[in-house]
């Protein structure tokens, strides 16, 4: 093997190379190259691409009805709160006792198959009037939200459940909890 | 031309952006798919070699290719995704030889920014999930369920907004990604994700790396027991693993592509910009990676992709060169290098500029092209039909037949050429010394004119001459025997094998002989009621020296005839209609198919599937190959049967996957051939011209022949003059050395002929050829050569210096005349009025050359028009004067004499980025966009309004997927004036891809019936993978999609032809026209190209 004088260096007229790098190492490198047995023969033939067979398709090729794959639509920044949300609901829960976390697992995949399908029309606020047993639960996680929202959003739910709009950002946090305390009665 | 324009392909695409081995076509075969931008092709590898089984043309530019097995499969699927957001789960079914569509969807999202760094598709090594990177900050999920279905997809937030490459880790309990990507200080940092596919989101990776090399670009990952990444950079490889991080240094270099040899990971192929492969080797401890150590083995095309195959068999597909099949070797050869070139397919892409001349002065257009890029850089002429090289030719008048014979019946090559003239005959043979000369065969009669000779069994030779059929010993020379005709009777045809002769004298007489040792038997008669106008008995059965059919063409009726042998009874007569005599007739078989040819006094020919044991005749076929009688032969070429079809438009016959193709031989007027296969000039054939015999071997049986000259410099622009019978072309050619790569531009003067480089004229640094021209002035009659340059400076975003070179050919030199500074480049430069117009940067400026005092020529500026981005495309008709700009779609302008001025005519008003421009006819302009789209827009001249008038109204739209970088008037195939394809005005253009096509401006009532037919051959050809014909071809930009409209997909309607029959006669059902009326017409069509 070629070590100091390297003709490999002239063989390649467009670069040069430094002598350590190019040298014995290939042929100590090139062994036990993987082979099933196939192009066994001493001259590799290879049929001429201009003969090759031009694929004509005439059967249907529509794949199998639930194959056509399509993206889900929703939102990835509301699929992401409602994931927090999800998560910080679990921590609560966490803290609650475990059985409670248990119980209600089951109940939120349920829940979250819902969502999805109806994702497309749902708005982008996060808080949605939701009946469930979750919020009873976590009632302080509802007020710390209700209490971070602004008064402008406070009022569009207030709205939305056909409650006066009217009075200090006090008044209408108290007026939705009593809603929803009274939504849950009914 | 029209607006009426059918689009085809004559030379597919070659460039290969992405190849993939695996069980596709079976458990127990391996396969090598190889993408080349819109088609795939499947090829086996077997203990032969690669062989090649299927194209496939995908509607839709391929993003990505990948083979991958899902859970409880015995085969591979393979997975491609389009460029425009469809995808497709494909899979063999081996018993019905078809392709499956397993899945398939669309993964399109209304908002995102598309990336810049190209579209990303990986599947999980564990088939978890498919992962797609499509838009900025989303990485797209399609999930496998348990039993391999694919699940509706979902988005997910990626944060790295300039994202290099994603690769899925090895081994990893959930599916997790590497990222690697640039922040906003442009430095590049790894990232792992894990995928939570419940959770629908990321999950933190298990580690990280920031700051890697600023040029680190790919990604590998390592399978186990290794697992982790190699991130190659341009200066280092480091290896990452949440335990192990090793770097090495390397040499600067971009590398492109790599294939892993081993399945364990250990060794890599890698290839960069300059086409250097180098083996990376991952060193370890039984599972602990100790080191990488890489090594330089060889040279090959710079390589887009590399598959290691078997056995040290590589395969590098490449977008700037011919593609290759190399072997690795233990040992270096004298040079050093370790890898060895076994086979080059050959790349026309990228195709960056192209010319079509006519270089034989045959009336048939050749195409040169620019093609390659950087090293590989390379003109290519490429030639419709086939050509003979000449190798022998001697003057010989009035040649009336020729026949080769055999010294022995065992002897594998011929040793006479029999040349019969009106009253004589003359045996050439070869002597000793490989030259033909003249001898003689005592037993032959010389004086009189041949009609046939044949080699007969046992050593014998036979000579059929008006009066006698004799049998010649071809050892001793001697006659045998001899059977004359019947007194007051001459032979008027005959023909023969090696055991049989069948001769028809006048009045209808059909006379059988067969061959015995040393005897000629009469073994049968036959009175036929008209004359016979030509025989064959061409043995096509299993056994080689026995016929059991003849076929006749008869005067009168206008039939032929098969009858049967020996007892020379008729089986089968078949009326050819029409006026013309048969006049050659040909019992052929090709790839086990057995025709029967026909052809007519016209120069039309008939082919009749034939079936040997009935001599039914069936599949008729009328085609037409010139204007003179044609006389059939059957010749051989690398062991495959052709049948050449001598006449004034020479043909060659051969059949590919069982259809017959004809292919035009590029010689002007053939009277006789016949193969003359001799041990000096094997696989040779002997031709008779007028007035001139030769010898010669035949190219390869193809439609296209493609000869490459090898630059090693990137031709961009190429110009032929006549005149000088020369080519110029611009040229850049890459120096690299051991610190700095650095270029240098050249203008080159190459001969037309020989394509050696003649003489060339240095650029500036830092200065381009951006445009050539050939041209004459007023009032001069000198022919020029104009380059336009730029001096592209690093500093600059856009160059603001130019020139005008003007050279004139002296000697075979190139003289600088004239020289005239422009403040911008010089993106084109066309002859107009006598006069140079030149578009530089937004300006289109007018010079004349005018004479100065002390008698030099110069440059002067007349005239400009300012207004557009950059105008880079021109193309001038008369007064008129075309401008594709950069951005602003395609504007008129036109030159105003009395005024002296050039002013702004219409305009079309679409955002189209251009990339080529041509005139079509006064009103008609065609377009080709950087969204692989063509359009036509008209001048509205009957307008009633001025702003009606401004306007260039679109009228054709199509998507052709594919990167148009030239369009030129002209043809690629001989032009018939008899046919009416021969009176159809084509554009040729060429691509990225090496592809060249044709565009075909068709009469209205044509295209009407071709779109016809191609709205029903949509109904029956099914696009692969459930992608829509439809929708591929629909215009496509950013802004807006439509149909697809005056644009033909010629290629569709083409692979009518390869329809089955039963599928051909519904599309003619639906039509209400008839199979063969169908196939006449779509033939027609294939000899536009």
């Amino acid at each position: 093997m070629e070590e100091s004088t390297n003709p490999s260096s002239s063989s390649f007229s467009t670069t040069s190379y430094t002598s350590s790098r190019v040298g014995k190492g290939g042929s100590e490198f090139l062994s036990n190259l993987p082979s099933r047995g196939l192009f066994s023969s001493s001259t590799v033939l290879s049929t001429n691409p201009g003969g090759i067979r031009v694929y004509v398709c005439d059967h249907d090729t529509s794949p199998p009805v639930d194959q056509v794959i399509s993206t889900n639509q929703t939102n990835i920044l509301i699929r992401s709160l409602m994931l927090k949300k999800q998560r910080n609901d679990a921590v609560l829960k966490d803290v609650k006792g475990k059985s409670t976390t248990e119980i209600t697992k089951g109940k939120r995949a349920a829940e979250r198959m819902a969502d999805g399908r109806a994702s497309a029309k749902r708005a982008s606020l996060s808080l949605n009037p939701r009946s469930s047993q979750q919020e009873k639960s976590s009632g302080c996680a509802f007020d710390k939200e209700i209490q971070s929202l602004t008064v402008d959003k406070l009022r569009i739910l207030l709205r939305g459940r056909g409650l006066s709009v009217k009075g200090k950002k006090e008044e209408l946090i108290a007026r939705l909890r009593n809603d929803n305390v009274d939504g849950k009665h009914i | 031309m029209s607006l009426w324009n059918y689009v085809v392909t004559a030379h597919k695409p070659t460039n290969v952006t992405h190849s993939c081995v695996g069980n596709f076509t079976s458990p127990h075969e391996l396969n090598l798919i190889v993408a080349k931008c819109t088609r795939i092709e499947i090829h086996v590898i077997n203990a032969q070699g690669l062989q090649a089984v299927l194209d496939v043309p995908i509607y839709g530019r391929i993003a990505t290719l990948e083979l991958f097995r899902p859970h409880g499969e015995a085969q591979d699927f393979l997975f491609i995704a389009t460029e425009r957001y469809k995808f497709c789960v494909l899979q063999w079914d081996a018993e019905s030889s078809e392709l499956v569509t397993r899945a398939a969807g669309d993964v399109s999202d209304r908002i995102g920014r598309p990336t810049d760094n190209g579209q990303i598709g990986i599947i999980d090594p564990d088939c978890r999930l498919i992962g797609l990177h499509l838009y900025d900050g989303l990485f797209k999920v399609i999930p496998f369920d348990s039993r391999g279905q694919l699940k509706e997809a979902f988005n997910i937030r990626l944060e790295e907004l300039q994202v290099l490459d994603i690769k899925f880790l090895f081994g990893c309990s959930k599916p997790t990604i590497v990222v690697l990507y640039q922040d906003n200080k442009d430095a590049r940092h790894v990232k792992t994700y894990e995928v939570a596919l419940k959770e629908k989101d990321f999950s933190e990776g298990p580690w990280s790396q920031n700051n890697l090399d600023n040029g680190a670009g790919l990604l590998i990952p390592v399978p186990m027991p290794l697992g982790g990444v190699i991130i190659i950079g341009e200066e280092t490889i480091v290896y990452c693993s949440a335990v192990v991080f090793k770097a090495i240094p390397t040499r600067p270099s971009i590398t492109r592509a790599y294939g892993r040899v081993d399945a364990d990971g250990s060794r890599y192929l890698l290839s960069d910009h300059a086409g250097l492969l180098h083996l990376l080797v991952i060193t370890h401890e039984k599972e602990r990676v100790t080191g990488l150590k890489i090594e330089l083995l060889g040279e090959t095309s710079i390589a887009s992709t590399i598959s290691y195959l078997d056995n040290a068999i590589v395969y590098v597909g490449s977008n700037f060169g011919d593609s290759q099949l190399v072997k690795l070797n233990l040992h270096p050869d004298a040079k050093g290098s370790y890898v060895e070139v076994v086979e080059r397919y050959v790349n026309l892409g990228p195709i960056v500029d192209f010319c079509v001349v006519d270089l034989e002065r045959q009336g048939q257009g050749q195409v040169v092209t620019c093609s390659g890029a950087y090293k590989d850089g390379s003109l290519r002429i490429v030639r419709n039909g086939i050509g003979i090289n000449e190798q022998a030719s001697v003057e010989l008048q009035g040649i009336k037949g020729m026949w080769s014979l055999r010294a022995s019946t065992d002897d594998p090559y011929d040793t006479f050429l029999v040349v019969s003239f009106i009253c004589e005959t003359r045996i050439l043979a070869m002597n000793l010394d490989d030259e033909l000369e003249e001898t003689e065969i005592e037993g032959f009669a010389s004086e009189v004119q041949t009609l046939f000779c044949h080699d007969a069994v046992n050593n014998q030779l036979l000579q059929v001459t008006a009066n006698s059929v004799r049998l010649v010993s071809s050892t001793s020379r001697d006659l045998l025997d001899e059977w004359k005709a019947p007194e007051g009777f001459s032979v008027n045809v005959a023909t023969a094998n090696s055991s049989q002769v069948l001769l028809a004298t006048g009045g209808g007489h059909l006379v059988y002989l067969e061959i015995g040792d040393g005897k000629l038997a009469e073994a049968k008669y036959a009175q036929l009621e008209y004359e016979v106008s030509c025989l064959d008995i061409n043995p096509i059965g299993e056994n080689p020296n026995f016929s059991q059919l003849a076929a006749v063409g008869m005067w009168t009726d206008m039939s032929v005839r098969i009858f049967s042998l020996p007892g020379l009874d008729l089986i089968r007569k078949e009326q050819l209609g029409g006026e013309i005599i048969p006049r050659s007739v040909l019992l052929c078989a090709f790839e086990g198919v057995s025709y029967l040819l026909c052809a007519l006094g016209d120069g039309h020919l008939f082919n009749f599937l034939l079936n040997v044991n009935t001599g039914e005749l069936t599949d008729r076929k009328k085609v037409s190959l010139g204007t003179q009688p044609i006389t059939l032969r059957t010749f051989s070429s690398k062991n495959t049967t052709h049948v050449f079809a001598a006449s004034d438009r020479p043909t060659v016959i051969y059949s590919s996957n069982k259809k017959l193709l004809y292919s035009n031989v590029n010689l002007k007027e053939v009277s006789y051939m016949c193969p003359f296969n001799t041990a000096s000039y094997p696989d040779s054939l002997a031709i008779a011209k007028e007035g001139e015999l030769t010898i010669g071997t035949i190219d390869d049986i193809q439609k296209l022949h493609i000869r490459t000259i090898p630059l090693g410099e990137h031709a961009k622009r190429i110009c032929h003059q006549e005149q000088s019978r020369t080519f110029a072309i611009c040229t850049m050619k890459y120096c690299q050395s051991s610190n700095e790569d650095s270029e240098m531009h050249f203008v080159r003067l190459l001969d037309d002929q020989t394509f050696d480089i003649m003489s060339f004229y240095p650029l500036d640094t830092y200065e381009y050829g951006c445009s050539i021209l050939s041209c004459s002035f007023a009032d001069d009659t000198n022919f020029y050569y104009c380059v336009g340059t730029a001096y592209v400076l690093p500093e600059e975003s856009e160059p603001t210096k130019g020139r005008i070179l003007v050279f004139v050919v002296e000697d075979g030199k190139l003289q600088l005349i004239a020289e005239k500074e422009t403040k911008g480049s010089v993106y084109s430069l066309n002859s107009f009025n006598g006069k140079l117009l030149a578009a530089i940067n937004q300006k289109i400026q007018l010079y004349k050359w005018v004479l100065r005092d002390d008698g030099s020529r110069e440059l002067q500026l007349e005239c400009g028009h300012h207004g557009h981005i950059l105008a880079l495309y021109v193309q001038t008709r008369g007064d008129f004067i075309v401008v594709g700009d950069l951005m602003k779609s395609i504007s008129l302008l036109i030159y105003k004499h009395e005024e002296g001025a050039i002013e702004e005519r219409a305009r079309d008003y679409n955002a189209n980025w251009m990339t080529a421009v041509e005139i079509l006819d006064d009103d008609i302009y065609l377009g080709a966009e950087n969204n692989f789209n063509l359009f036509s827009v008209r001048k509205n001249s009957e307008g009633t309004t001025d702003e009606e008038r401004a306007r260039l109204e679109s009228v054709g739209e199509y998507h052709l997927g594919e990167s148009v970088n030239r369009f030129r008037h002209g043809s690629l195939v001989m032009r018939l004036p008899d046919s009416d394809v021969g009176q159809i005005p084509t554009v040729i253009f060429g691509t990225v891809n090496g592809v060249i096509g044709v565009i075909a401006s068709l009469p209205q009532e044509h295209y009407l019936f071709l779109e016809k037919l191609q709205s029903n051959l949509v109904k029956v050809i099914k696009g692969v993978g459930g992608l829509n014909h439809e929708q591929w071809r629909s215009f496509n930009n950013e802004k807006k999609t439509v149909d697809a409209k005056n644009f033909l997909d010629g290629d569709l309607i083409e692979s009518f032809l390869d329809l089955s029959r039963n599928r051909m006669e519904e599309i003619s059902a639906a039509m209400s026209v008839s199979v063969e009326e169908l196939c006449k017409r779509v033939e027609e069509m294939t000899r536009l190209h």
